[in-house]
């Protein structure tokens, strides 16, 4: 164990204002590689991966495949990156996947209201993603209270309004496809860009990238490591728990109600059974790229990379001919051996529930 | 003279148990004073009251002859009222400058503030002189504290008060679970603090750390003050035998305490 005066005399050596440990000139790299090592297995682990599926199935890597991949790829990531907040809070939230297919299907009965009521397309469009935007708000800010007022575990506040959110998409649909919406939607969803970013996939992108700001450069994000970190040492330091954990389970409401929108765009209709297991694959996400479930940690570099191995193993099992309902179970595999990998990895901070 | 922090009679009850009854307690600027007492002697009770995490039932505080009510921590720490809790008040997952000014980042300034961009290399910089200026020596500013020693840990946690401290500085067992060296680097902290001009309030079971260290020692004993005296008048024998009450053939067979 170093002492304090150990550390003393480290600092009082020759290296001098470099905080990193004495050493040659290529130390520093080193060390930051050592810091992005999990973002650097999943590098690798992503292109052992797209040469095993090309290898079995060469249109893999054909630009259609690519632009599916992006396409199933984006309401992933956004759920997830809601996830990542929620996870580092020190929390979970359950109910992304339910939130996603019932703000898709109030975005359809919106729009649908709006083009019968013979609203010009660009006000009913509004109107229609305003709505699904509000849903996830209205699903994140009960989340956030239960967590934070009502004292619910994170797990149980959000298995509750996964269910009553999924509840509610079954009544409001009555369990149907939400067609006839302006056509102007679909046209939007799949107008592609360079051709593998459809307009959808831009929207995301650039959602992560001011996400990814958000949580590695400001005091928002610093705060919501704190509190997954040690909740006490921030509520002693003054910071707003609660308030903070309301606003960090908002931005994982809006997030999945937005993926519920560009899901709409892409389907140009409201299906009611969009975004089942959604959170499966937005936690998988999340833990594949490093996120511990024990909060305090994780980077969204990592969740990216999570998110894009799961939709590129999900498409590749599909184009080398596994039926669908593997997904899921391949989905539950992969994060059983993600958090395991970081039990081993890590095992002071490994999960304990 | 009136004492830079006070409390008044302050009593404090948690269902039937009474935690506190009738205490005065002071600490003067440039002071230490060591507070001890037996497991469930109302030290932890105090020491909640004086950091603003729980009300008196009765009685009152004064800091620099002020009356105060605190309704949070938050608020004494405003005042200039630090406390070390006992659990360990530092993130783990945070670099060490990241929990020196944890709920009090600086910002980038113009419109990046109003965003809450952190200005991290100076918070770095900052972190680092001023714990050098305390006598701490501070490790690489990218390494989380999880990456610390339990002494170093310990450094950083007391650095953090001593800095941001201006008037107060509450210790609750600061050298707990330390070995001789570490601890001697705590008590070197502390010296330090007081030296600054702050008031120091020591919580501690390790009789000797107190002995060495404080200028005044407070004895709780069942909820009430036993004894306020200056540190010179008390040995290792009458400290132990003050805190537990009772006579010293009695105290051998509690020598555990210390």
């Amino acid at each position: 164990m170093t002492t304090l005066s150990a550390v003393k005399q480290g600092r009082a050596g020759p290296t001098g204002d470099d905080p990193t440990p004495a050493g040659p000139g290529w130390a520093k790299p080193l060390h930051r590689l050592r810091h992005h090592r999990q973002e650097l297995i999943l590098l690798l682990v992503l292109v052992a991966m797209t040469f095993l599926f090309a290898q079995l199935n060469p249109r893999f890597l054909s630009t259609a495949a690519a632009a599916n991949i992006m396409q199933d790829f984006s309401p992933v990531l956004l759920t997830a990156v809601g996830q990542t907040f929620v996870i580092i809070s020190g929390g979970i939230d359950l109910s992304v996947g339910s939130v996603l297919g019932l703000a898709g299907v109030i975005c359809a009965l919106t729009a649908r209201a709006a083009n019968q009521a013979g609203l010009p397309t660009g006000a009913g469009i509004g109107l229609a993603v305003m709505a699904g935007i509000v849903t996830g708000l209205l699903v994140g800010l009960v989340n956030g209270l239960l967590v934070s007022r009502v004292k619910l575990a994170p797990f149980i506040a959000t298995l509750a309004t996964m269910g009553a959110a999924y509840g509610t998409t079954l009544v409001v649909t009555n369990g149907v496809q939400i067609a006839g919406g302006p056509r102007a939607v679909i046209l939007i969803g799949s107008k592609t860009y360079l051709g593998v970013f459809t307009a959808p996939v831009l929207v995301v992108l650039g959602v992560t990238a001011i996400a990814w700001l958000f949580l590695a450069k400001t005091r928002f994000g610093r705060y919501t490591y704190a509190i997954g970190s040690n909740r006490f040492a921030a509520r002693v330091a003054g910071i707003g728990v609660k308030q903070h954990l309301v606003k960090v389970y908002l931005l994982s409401g809006v997030l999945a109600g937005l993926a519920g929108i560009l899901v709409y765009f892409r389907l140009g209709s409201g299906s009611p059974s969009s975004g089942q297991g959604g959170e499966l694959q937005a936690i998988a996400a999340a833990v594949i790229g490093g996120v511990s479930l024990a909060g305090g940690q994780g980077r969204l570099g990592g969740t990216i990379l999570g998110a894009f191995i799961i939709t590129a193993v999900i498409s590749g099992l599909i184009l080398i001919g596994v039926a669908p309902a593997w997904q899921q179970i391949v989905t539950g595999a992969l994060i059983a051996v993600a958090v395991a990998v970081q039990a081993i990895g890590n095992p002071k901070r490994s999960v304990d529930l | 003279m009136t004492a830079l922090y006070e409390a008044r009679s302050v009593s404090k009850r948690y269902g039937s148990v009474v935690a506190l009854r009738d205490v005065n307690f002071q600490v003067n600027r440039g002071e230490v004073v060591g507070l001890v007492g037996d497991n469930g002697a109302g030290k932890s009770t105090l020491v909640k009251i004086l950091s603003g995490a729980h009300p008196p039932d009765s009685g009152q505080i004064f800091l620099e002859g002020k009356r105060q009510t605190w309704h949070s921590p938050r608020e004494a720490i405003e005042a200039g009222v630090e406390t070390l809790y006992q659990d360990s008040s530092l993130a783990p997952d945070l670099s060490v400058s990241a929990n020196l000014f944890l709920g009090r980042e600086k910002l980038k300034p113009g419109i990046l503030k109003l965003m809450g961009f952190l200005a991290s290399k100076q918070m770095d910089a900052v972190a680092q002189a001023e714990l050098e200026s305390i006598g701490i020596a501070v490790p690489p500013s990218g390494r989380t504290v999880f990456e610390l020693s339990g002494g170093q840990r310990q450094a950083v946690a007391i650095g953090r008060a001593v800095s941001w401290a201006s008037q107060v500085i509450l210790l609750d067992e600061p050298t707990n679970h330390l070995g001789a060296r570490q601890s001697a680097e705590v008590l070197a902290v502390i010296r330090q603090a007081r030296h600054r001009g702050l008031a120091v309030v020591l919580i501690s079971h390790t009789l000797p750390h107190v002995l060495e260290v404080t200028d005044r020692i407070v004895v709780l004993r069942l909820g009430r003050v036993v004894a306020d005296a200056p540190s010179t008048t008390f040995t290792g024998d009458s400290l132990v035998r003050a805190i537990t009450g009772l006579n010293q053939s009695q105290t051998s067979d509690q020598g555990g305490q210390s």
